[in-house]
């Protein structure tokens, strides 16, 4: 295992105390998520480049019924954790996060805004980028033009959920209503616009930008920019942004701005 | 394979002086699924649902599409039909295409014709995937509880406690009567308030099935119709928790307060009509009155008649002129409301009798003033055409009758609407009056309207009758609107639970599974956990999303067709 | 060349806006014949989801008419529909569909005239904003 390795076992398992790390290592010349146990070798730890770590938390949690799993999270795991646990998706308790504070390489990869965890326990914080390039062309754009762009864009899409099986947040799996006809009726591939609309609006209280949708399209299409403009609405409508601890969903709240926190925390 | 019915009406002129009715009943055929489609000139007479029943019969339909009016009045007659000819009475599909067509396309019979067909086609896709459906029954709580003793209240309770029914009445003043406590006599025909009130109150506490709850206020109120919980709080603070089946709402009104209106407030000797209820009934009667009808009411604002106050000068002025032959008793009126035999009858006495009834108008107002010990009134008498002097000692203002000030506090703990007044709207004024939209309460007396003693009464009554028929049947009908959740396709977000106003949904786990859970009694079928539902496990008997999806597919289909 | 006739779509709830349609119908109030009516218990169960399935299909325009807030038959279900509808339009705005073509309005049993005046006026501004671009796009 390398220093960074050394370094992180010794905090997960020793200081603390979990019994499960979770983390991101060299495998076959690439990057690949490994979960290991006190007594394993972790590997050589690698985190200087994007992954999101809580989409593979997510999948496994089912499978681990008890012990405490540490997690390497940086700022865009922080905040898909919080929005799992607020659904009672995740038991926050049985989490401990390790703070990762992402380098100027990554963060440019992500085009983030704020690539530093509200805890830094590794690396050296960055400053972000403050506006998506991308983002504020299409801004500029007429309705039209823009239309005709993500029309172009999204011919290219052949249904391949990558956006959906990759994203720490899209917890829905196999109930999600995309994968069926009712309401995203057209058969064909690409899918049609509807999808992309269904999607956008199911995202808009989760998405945390983390952009593993955009790199993971095997079509290239910039969907990261589109999450980012559903994020600036809600921020400027319900002063809301995902990965909030508290707030589950503006959009079922009453229009007092009144959380139905206990209702919701049944679950 | 579904096999579909269209029944397109005429509705004689109303439908197809605009819609090609023959068109669409051709259209109709070609619609995948249609067996057969007809039309008739009076789909709602008896001709027109035997017709129905026939073809129900002899082309072994299973469901069934009428194109007519509107489902808020017909479709409970409509489904009857089906009933009676063996199909299921939630297979049945209404089409609005007269007041939504017809009535409001009248100069453009082709396109209305165009819009009939589009929305048949779309109705025929939703009947295609209709499921059959039950109601299902909840039991009733055989108690009732009643919000105001007050005349209306009263009564409600004698006629409930009459039937044996368990009854407890929420008053919030020490004494029962509410405003008419203040009456000595009520119009026109001059009975005595205390021997009335006294009469029920004694009637109604012979029966042990009688509670009153004084000096207390309702605080809380949950639960659904044959099973509300109403927590009673005194001025003691202690509170009490009482389960019902029915609540009845007859807290009343309030007479309005002028705001200076004709010197009010600041001249004195200008008083309301129940202040001289009150000097009346301490033997303080005037020398000489003038009462002066419809003060704050009937104007921008507040542009009701309050039924009563014409019927109450008139009765006070009697009094006044029995009391002492020689007073001079003038009502300055914008129209007088006695309706009715007796009121008619009395108001004829009272001007034989000598009391005078002048008109004015809202742009000649009558003009007060402080003279000597007493005022000065002059008005411009419409009849006369002039200006006519008085001096009187007292002007009683006849003013409306508004709702209790925290109204909307009440409604709100009831979930009950008001209007813009602050009345209570009940469900239907024809068609379902004295009861809410809401069911198991109901409404009577001046809290719904302002009215007559002797309307109050017979609200009363007619609440406690709409009130014991949950309660005698001992069951109600839940209709099959309400929703379920899909166990297989949920991931127990949350989001139903959230969204639901009814508190209705809850996570359980069945057989190691997560999911939502529906508990019927208490959803009301309003549909938000369906929408707030992202992956389609929640849904609506009746509004599914495959069926509504259907319904937005045949629009695309046959508009854009016809469009290309 | 031939005027554009929009085709559009309304949702409405069955105790407000759905009565009030009625009663413009009784009230014979005249009013362009585009709209094409599907009735719902409240305008809360609407999924945005069907909006963006009829307008990605081609439908020129949605209404969602509901009761007005403070009024709804089931208490804060209109609350519900007023957070999501705001949020489906900027949505659409993102992506390059006009918002205008998706209104939110409230229409209460009683208000007939105001039935025809949103019927009117959304008429008129999709006939302004033109046939919807995605009627012409095959995926």
């Amino acid at each position: 295992m390398n220093d960074l390795g050394k370094k992180l076992t010794k905090m997960a398992f020793e200081d603390l105390k979990a019994d499960y790390l979770l983390v991101v290592r060299q495998e076959h010349g690439d990057l690949a998520p490994a979960f290991i146990s006190k007594d394993e070798d972790v590997g050589e730890v690698r985190f200087d480049a994007p992954y999101q770590l809580v989409t593979v938390l997510s999948r496994i949690y089912p499978h681990i019924p008890t012990g405490k799993i540490a997690i390497v999270s940086r700022k865009c795991d922080e905040l898909a954790i919080n929005e799992l646990t607020k659904r009672g998706i995740l038991d926050e308790k049985r989490i401990v996060k390790i703070g990762l504070a992402c380098d100027g390489h990554t963060a440019d990869k992500c085009r983030c805004p704020d690539p530093k965890p509200s805890k830094v326990d590794i690396g050296e914080p960055v400053k972000g980028i403050p506006e998506d390039p991308l983002v504020a062309k299409l801004m500029k754009m007429t309705l039209e033009d823009r239309l005709k762009y993500w029309v172009r864009q999204f011919k290219k899409c052949n249904k391949c959920f990558g956006c959906t099986a990759n994203c720490p947040v899209c917890f829905c799996e196999n109930q999600c209503v995309l994968g069926e006809r009712t309401l995203v009726s057209e058969k064909s591939i690409p899918p049609g616009l509807a999808f992309h609309l269904v999607r956008s609006f199911h995202m808009s209280d989760k998405c945390i930008e983390c952009g593993e949708c955009e790199r993971a399209c095997p079509g290239d299409i910039p969907l990261l920019a589109l999450r980012r403009m559903v994020h600036a609405d809600m921020k400027e409508m319900y002063k809301f942004v995902p990965g909030d601890p508290k707030t589950v969903s503006p959009l079922l709240t009453t229009l007092e701005g009144e959380v139905m926190e206990d209702e919701h925390n049944v679950c | 394979m579904p096999r579909i019915g269209v029944f397109i009406c005429h509705c004689g002129h109303n439908i197809a002086s605009t819609v090609d009715v023959e068109k669409v009943a051709e259209f109709a055929k070609t619609l995948p699924n249609v067996v057969v489609a007809a039309h008739n000139m009076y789909s709602c007479s008896e001709e027109g649902l035997g017709a129905i029943r026939k073809s129900i019969e002899e082309n072994k339909l299973d469901r069934v599409i009428v194109a007519a009016c509107t489902p808020r009045t017909h479709e409970p007659l409509f489904r009857r039909n089906c009933e009676r000819a063996g199909v299921n009475k939630y297979l049945f599909e209404f089409v609005n295409i007269r007041e939504h067509v017809s009535w409001i396309h009248a100069k453009e019979p082709e396109a209305a014709t165009e819009k009939a067909k589009m929305l048949v086609a779309m109705g025929v896709a939703k009947a295609a995937l209709l499921e059959p459906q039950e109601e299902s029954e909840s039991s009733v709580i055989p108690v009732a509880v009643i919000i105001g003793g007050g005349i209306s209240g009263l009564a409600a309770m004698s006629a409930l406690v009459s039937q044996g029914i368990e009854t407890h009445l929420i008053e919030k003043e020490k004494q029962l009567g509410g405003i008419l406590k203040d009456i000595a006599v009520i119009g026109p025909e001059m009975k005595n308030t205390k021997e009335l009130l006294d009469k029920m109150i004694k009637e109604i506490k012979c029966s042990p099935k009688a509670h009153f709850h004084l000096s207390s206020r309702m605080t809380d109120m949950q639960g659904f119709v044959g099973n509300f919980e109403v927590t009673i709080t005194g001025d003691d603070k202690c509170s009490e928790k009482v389960k019902a089946g029915a609540i009845i709402v007859a807290i009343g009104g309030r007479e309005w307060t002028p705001k200076g209106e004709f010197g009010f407030g600041k001249i004195p000797g200008i008083i309301t009509q129940l202040e001289l209820e009150k000097r009346l009934a301490k033997g303080d009667v005037p020398d000489n009155a003038v009462f002066i009808q419809c003060v704050g009411s009937r104007i921008p604002g507040r542009d009701f008649c309050s039924r009563f106050c014409c019927n109450a000068s008139i009765k006070n002025a009697l009094r006044i002129i029995e009391a002492k032959p020689n007073a001079q008793v003038t009502i300055l009126h914008r129209d007088i409301m006695s309706y009715g035999t007796t009121a008619e009858r009395v108001y004829r006495d009272a001007a034989e009798k000598g009391v005078r009834f002048m008109r004015y108008g809202l742009d000649s107002l009558p003009k007060i003033e402080k003279h000597g010990d007493g005022l000065s009134v002059e008005v411009f008498d419409e009849t006369l055409d002039d200006v006519i002097g008085m001096s009187v000692d007292t002007i009683v203002l006849a003013v409306p009758m508004v709702p209790i000030e925290n109204v909307k506090d009440v409604a709100t703990q009831l979930k009950v609407p008001v209007d813009k007044l602050g009345f209570f709207l009940e469900a239907h004024v024809k068609l379902r009056p004295i009861e809410f939209a809401t069911e198991g309460v109901f409404i009577c007396g001046t809290a719904r309207w302002p009215s007559q003693v002797s309307e109050c009464i017979a609200q009363g009554l007619g609440a406690a009758a709409k009130a014991s028929i949950p309660i005698r049947e001992g069951k109600v009908k839940i209709e099959p609107i309400t929703t379920s959740c899909n166990i297989g396709k949920c991931i127990a977000c949350g989001n139903c639970v959230a969204a639901c106003p009814y508190q209705a949904i809850e996570i359980i786990e069945t057989d190691g599974k997560r999911h939502a859970f529906v508990t019927e009694a208490k959803c009301k079928g309003c549909g938000n956990c369906v929408a707030a539902c992202n992956n389609d496990a929640m849904q609506q008997k009746g509004f599914t999303t495959t069926q509504l999806s259907a319904m937005i597919d045949a629009l695309v289909k046959n508009a854009m067709e016809a469009s290309q | 060349m031939t005027e554009f006739n929009p085709t559009i779509l309304a949702f409405c709830c069955n105790w407000c806006s759905y009565a009030g349609a009625d009663l413009a119908g009784v009230s014979r109030l005249q009013m362009p014949p585009n709209v094409h009516v599907i009735r719902v218990m409240c305008s809360a169960s609407v999924k945005p989801e069907y909006v963006f399935k009829a307008l990605s299909e081609g439908i020129d325009g949605v209404l969602v008419l509901g009761c007005h807030i403070g009024d709804c038959h089931y208490l804060t279900g209109n609350h519900r529909t007023a957070k999501r509808f705001p949020l489906a339009q900027k949505i659409l705005n993102d992506v390059g569909i006009d918002e205008r073509r998706l209104k939110l309005d409230w229409v209460s049993a009683a208000e007939g005239e105001k039935f025809q005046t949103v019927i009117t006026d959304f008429v008129s501004q999709i006939k302004q904003l033109g046939p919807n671009p995605l009627r012409e796009v095959r995926f």
